[in-house]
């Protein structure tokens, strides 16, 4: 039985109350944190575990805390990341609804190491109930005096505020999810400068995922050589995959990193449903390029995914059965990228527009000889040149399905 | 005519107000507040955003129309919203979304004439594991087919 | 100061500059839309992509600080290449409005597509339909569909007017600017967003449809309406071989220049310019005297009755009406002939009334010479139309504001006493017939000389248009003027353009030595 450092107690009744979270340890790794150790043994200690941010980028944890600099009169802040709009994507809203408390312990240790006292959680806004329930566990994590002034005696101060979007999905890149923090529309800003040192409100800036930060407390409780060595050397720790699509069982599976795509698909998922075939799969997010069915003999971690012209990114699968158009697949993909762009830039928003249009088109049987190669060049000429990763999320995909299906696309134009 | 809050929303907005070092970034909770209260985003709604932060009416719309919740025109007692992402569109969206008009006669974008349900088509949810899936007013359904859909909109006062 | 390579070419920068400002100092032109000299960087265009040694992707000129010995290219094949995709992806949603659209000839689209692009048109979709005659304001028409999201003009309003009449609405390709409920952009600065606009997509009205960019030239001048002294380009058309045209300037744009106003100025200037091709003075009007026919006797008859003045000691008899529209020039002949050499104490001034100033660039005072003016050791006294002693015989007016301050019957009564009425001025009016001889004189645009702004700054300028018809410079009426009263002969013998008058100006007041 794989250990699991996140979901263990997701089945426990009222798991999300504070009086049931702290008859399991609830709140010891806060109390370890800020009374035995030190920042720069916390640091120390999420650097080592190799501690690879969640949300899709897979930045380490500990390297971006770094970045903060530590002098300077400016405050300081922690946002975390809870806009969960990577397509496929369901274990932010698994962790919030069943271990809120577990998020929260996450914050307030990391919030320590690095010298914040206000925190902000920018969840999306469709997730308004759990919002409420974040909202109730702070409240009675201010009670038992986990949160406010002087935390367990320690002298360390803070606050922690629920701020939800309102339905953009450009608000979970960290530069946009600032903006609209700030009370503006969601447009990315240009980096340099980085969040770590002009961020929210022009103040350095620390922005982590749910699931990153929620790693944190067994971290300090059973160590980082224990939460590294579940995983892999150089990507340690457990994930919580998404799985979706034509399969058995779809739902959250919390493994470690390097478990099998094979495996996760056939073993734990329970294989592709009424008996059919694989046909392709997502394996990290909508905007993860796609990978065939002779593809998936691969580890689910961000070094493998990358070599294999793949991203772990959220690490949500989507599985695809042998009936699925791939055609119906790209215009379910252009159209969201398209009503999804900020429209900043020039190439993301005129080209997923045109994108869409052409395979609309092609969709409603006007395909063109050179449509294919039209959309190639087009995706192209987003890749790279665009003001933030979305240009990359909308190509990347775009080109890894049209040229490993382009015979599928074909019949569709002939 | 000018609009005004309860006494009750009054004491969560300045509580909003309070949490940020800097007015504006208040906007997105005080809009959702507002429209939780008023139903709708429209100008005088704007207009009231605009003058409780600070900020100027062109600002407030700037920020409405970039966000897909921010209704401008109110939506009926119920929004059905169906999402019509990847996995939920390869698992049956489409059918659910045509038994729901024709069970309630209305499009997407069309509220009912009693001004009961309102339907919209979604992005992501982020409820895949349960496709498909759709959210009525901030509440989640999954492993939808036509008689679970039947059942719960039967169920709504 | 550190050294960096561009195109293979050893450039010296200062630190903390932008690739594009090292690259602009340094003559090479990087292809630009959002982009502008008055605002931080916007990196929205992606325009300006360039290829830096070392760096794994295109990074944006315009934002991407220098570093010691970094390597830049402008024009590399990848360069080209991205800059192709972003130009097309413009042209595919720009409507093919360049026959009717009057940024053509000045339209950056344009420009780039020629050196970058004369591909074929690979879009077979439909375009994005927008609205295209949105009233922006006063002198301005939006057209949404040419627009491509510069948000120069949304800056614009918000970080150097203030007023923030537009803003960035909807998302993705349904993204547009516009102003609120119809609520258009009022203030004096509405202008400039033509101006600024890199396309037909926001144009004035005032020039809409007149003619092409083409057949005009720019030339270099200072704006005369209020005393800022901002520094202007007076487009006027080149005319046609042919057939006539109707004008000749057909629109003041704005010059840049950093101390005085940056890159813009305001609408009272950039469309108060008609005057210059409206109601001018051409030839001679001579009421009392049929043998007076040409400029030459004219001046001849007009020395003539201040000389007989001169000799019998009696040129407390001659009052003299300026204005603070002439040049320094103009005014230092001034002051040397009538205060000097003339002895003439009724000097007065008749000015257009001062207006409201607004914190940006235009001041109350409405006339661009008053500094250089006090400068010059004039007192600047308004004139009343009780200043006319009884004594008055010989009237000398410059400019027609008379008829613009006080009534026709008011003026009549007082220059009935006047026997001798001498009015120099550009423009028609009432008072042409009222006066002995009418001489039709030059506007700023059409005499070389220099004006004093408000802040005492000296700007020198060379003329850009003819004095139209029989009319003169008033400085070269005022130096052979000079010369024919014969009172201090030698010394306007050598002043015989405003440079040498200007280089006398400095020998005799400090103020201008600078």
């Amino acid at each position: 039985m794989k250990e699991k450092v996140l979901s263990e107690h997701f089945s426990i009744d009222n798991f999300f109350m504070l009086d049931v979270y702290l008859k399991h340890n609830g709140y010891q790794a806060v109390k370890k944190a800020l009374t035995e150790l030190n920042p720069e043994k916390i640091l120390k200690e999420a650097k080592a575990a190799n501690l690879r941010g969640r949300g899709g980028a897979g930045f380490p944890a500990g390297v971006k805390w770094g970045f903060v600099p530590q002098n300077g009169d400016k405050p300081k802040y922690l946002c975390v990341n809870a806009d969960e709009g990577e397509p496929g994507t369901i274990k932010d809203r698994h962790i919030m609804t069943h271990n809120p408390h577990l998020l929260l312990e996450g914050i307030i240790i990391s919030a320590f190491c690095v010298g914040i006292n206000t925190a902000y959680i920018y969840i999306r806004g469709e997730y308004e109930n759990i919002a409420l329930r974040l909202e109730t566990a702070i409240d009675e994590a201010f009670q038992k005096g986990f949160l406010g002034k002087d935390i367990l005696g320690s002298g360390f101060d803070l606050n922690i505020t629920v701020h939800r979007g309102a339905g953009a999905y450009i608000c979970g890149e960290e530069t946009a999810l600032l903006e609209s923090l700030e009370g503006k529309r969601g447009n990315p800003r240009l980096k340099p400068p980085f969040p770590a040192s002009i961020g929210l409100f022009q103040c350095p800036t620390v922005i982590n995922n749910v699931e990153t930060l929620s790693n944190i407390p067994s971290i300090i409780l059973k160590g980082a050589e224990w939460f590294c060595a579940l995983g892999l050397p150089t990507d340690g720790g457990t994930r919580i995959f998404s799985v979706s699509g034509m399969v058995k069982n779809p739902g959250i599976y919390e493994l470690p990193v390097g478990t099998s795509l094979k495996d996760l698909i056939f073993k734990y998922a329970g294989g592709i449903k009424e008996g059919k075939k694989l046909k392709a799969v997502i394996p990290g997010g909508m905007s993860s390029p796609i990978l065939k069915a002779d593809e998936i003999d691969i580890t689910m971690d961000s070094d493998a995914l990358m070599k294999a012209d793949s991203m772990l990114g959220s690490g949500a699968v989507i599985v695809l059965d042998e009936d699925t158009s791939i055609l119906e697949v790209l215009k379910i993909i252009t159209k969201f990228y398209s009503h999804e762009s900020c429209g900043q830039c020039t190439p993301c928003r005129i080209g997923n527009s045109w994108i869409k249009k052409i395979v609309t088109r092609i969709s409603r049987g006007e395909g063109k000889d050179g449509d294919i190669d039209n959309i190639i060049r087009l995706a192209l000429n987003m890749l790279e040149k665009t003001l933030c990763p979305l240009g990359d999320a909308a190509a990347m995909p775009i080109l890894s399905i049209v040229k490993k299906f382009r015979d599928e696309i074909e019949t569709s134009i002939k | 005519m000018s609009l005004e809050f309860s006494d009750k929303t009054k004491k969560v907005i300045d509580k909003i107000i309070a949490s940020y070092p800097q007015k504006e970034a208040a906007l997105l909770p005080v809009l959702h507040v507002i429209q939780k209260e008023f139903g709708q985003i429209s100008a005088e709604e704007e207009i009231l955003a605009a003058s409780l932060l600070g900020i100027s009416q062109i600002k407030v719309r700037e920020v409405v129309t970039f966000y897909t919740m921010f209704n401008r025109k109110a939506v009926g007692k119920y929004h059905i919203q169906v999402c019509s992402n990847l996995t939920c569109s390869l698992m049956g969206a489409d059918n659910i979304l045509n038994c729901i008009e024709e069970k309630l006669g209305i499009k997407p974008g069309e509220t009912t004439s009693d001004k009961k349900f309102t339907l919209s088509k979604v992005e992501c949810l982020g409820a895949c594991e349960q496709a498909p899936s759709l959210m009525i007013n901030f509440d989640y359904y999954g492993h939808l087919d036509k008689e679970k859909i039947n059942k719960i909109l039967d169920n709504l006062e | 100061m550190m050294k960096i390579y561009i195109d293979d070419r050893e450039v010296n920068v200062e630190k903390g500059i932008t690739v594009f400002k090292a690259a602009e100092n340094a003559g090479i032109e990087i292809p630009h839309l959002c982009y502008h000299p008055a605002f931080p960087p916007e990196g929205t265009c992606r325009m300006c992509l360039v290829e830096i040694e070392g760096l794994p992707k295109l990074e944006l000129a315009c934002s991407t600080q220098v570093k010691d010995g970094m390597k830049v290219h402008t024009k590399s094949e990848k360069v080209v290449e991205a800059r192709k995709g972003v130009l097309e992806f413009l042209l595919a949603e720009h409507p093919l409005d360049c026959p009717i659209c009057d940024q053509a000839g000045d339209c950056k689209l344009q420009d780039y597509y020629e050196e970058y692009g004369l591909f074929d048109n690979n879009f077979s979709e439909s375009k994005d339909r927008r609205e295209k005659k949105i009233r922006l304001g006063k002198y301005l028409i939006h057209d949404n569909e040419r627009c491509v999201l510069c948000r120069r003009c949304v800056r614009f309003l918000q970080e150097v007017v203030g007023t923030g009449e537009m803003g960035v609405f909807e998302r993705g390709a349904d993204t547009e600017v516009n102003i609120l409920d119809g609520i258009q952009v009022d203030n004096n600065y509405s202008g400039n967003l033509a101006q600024l606009c890199p396309v037909g997509a926001i144009t004035d009205t005032d020039f809409r449809f007149q003619t092409r960019s083409w057949f005009l030239e720019k030339g270099e001048a200072i704006c005369p309406l209020c005393s800022r002294g901002c520094n202007i380009f007076i487009e006027y058309h080149r005319g046609f071989s042919r057939f006539d045209i109707p004008k000749r300037v057909y629109r003041i744009s704005a010059r840049e220049n950093a101390e005085i106003n940056s890159y813009w100025i305001c609408d009272i200037g950039r469309f108060g310019y008609h005057s210059l091709d409206e109601n001018r003075a051409e030839k001679i009007i001579a009421n009392n005297n049929k043998n007076i026919k040409s400029y030459e006797t004219s001046l001849a008859f007009f020395t003539e009755k201040i000389k007989q003045l001169f000799y019998k000691k009696e040129t407390s008899k001659i009052t003299l009406l300026l204005n603070s529209f002439l040049t320094n020039e103009e005014l230092f002949l001034l002051k040397k002939i009538f205060q000097d050499d003339l002895g003439i104490k009724n000097i007065f001034f008749i000015d257009p009334s001062a207006g409201e100033a607004d914190n940006i660039l235009l001041t109350s005072d409405r006339t661009p010479n008053k500094k250089g003016a006090e400068e010059l050791g004039f007192e600047i006294t308004q004139f009343e139309l009780s200043n006319l002693e009884d004594e008055t015989e010989v009237l000398i007016i410059f400019g027609s504001y008379l008829s613009e301050i006080f009534s026709l019957s008011d003026i009549r009564a007082y220059f009935d006493r006047v026997p001798d009425k001498f009015l120099f001025t550009p423009h028609m009016s009432e008072l042409d017939s009222m006066v002995g001889i009418m001489f039709p004189t030059a506007m700023t645009p059409e005499k070389g000389g220099s004006l004093t702004n408000v802040d005492g700054k000296v700007q020198k300028f060379s003329p850009v248009l003819e004095v139209p018809g029989d009319g003169k410079a008033e400085w070269k009426i005022l130096a052979g003027l000079g010369s024919k009263l014969n009172i201090n002969l030698n010394y306007y013998e050598d002043l015989l353009s405003p440079e040498e008058i200007f280089r006398q100006m400095q020998k005799e007041i400090p103020f201008f030595e600078k």
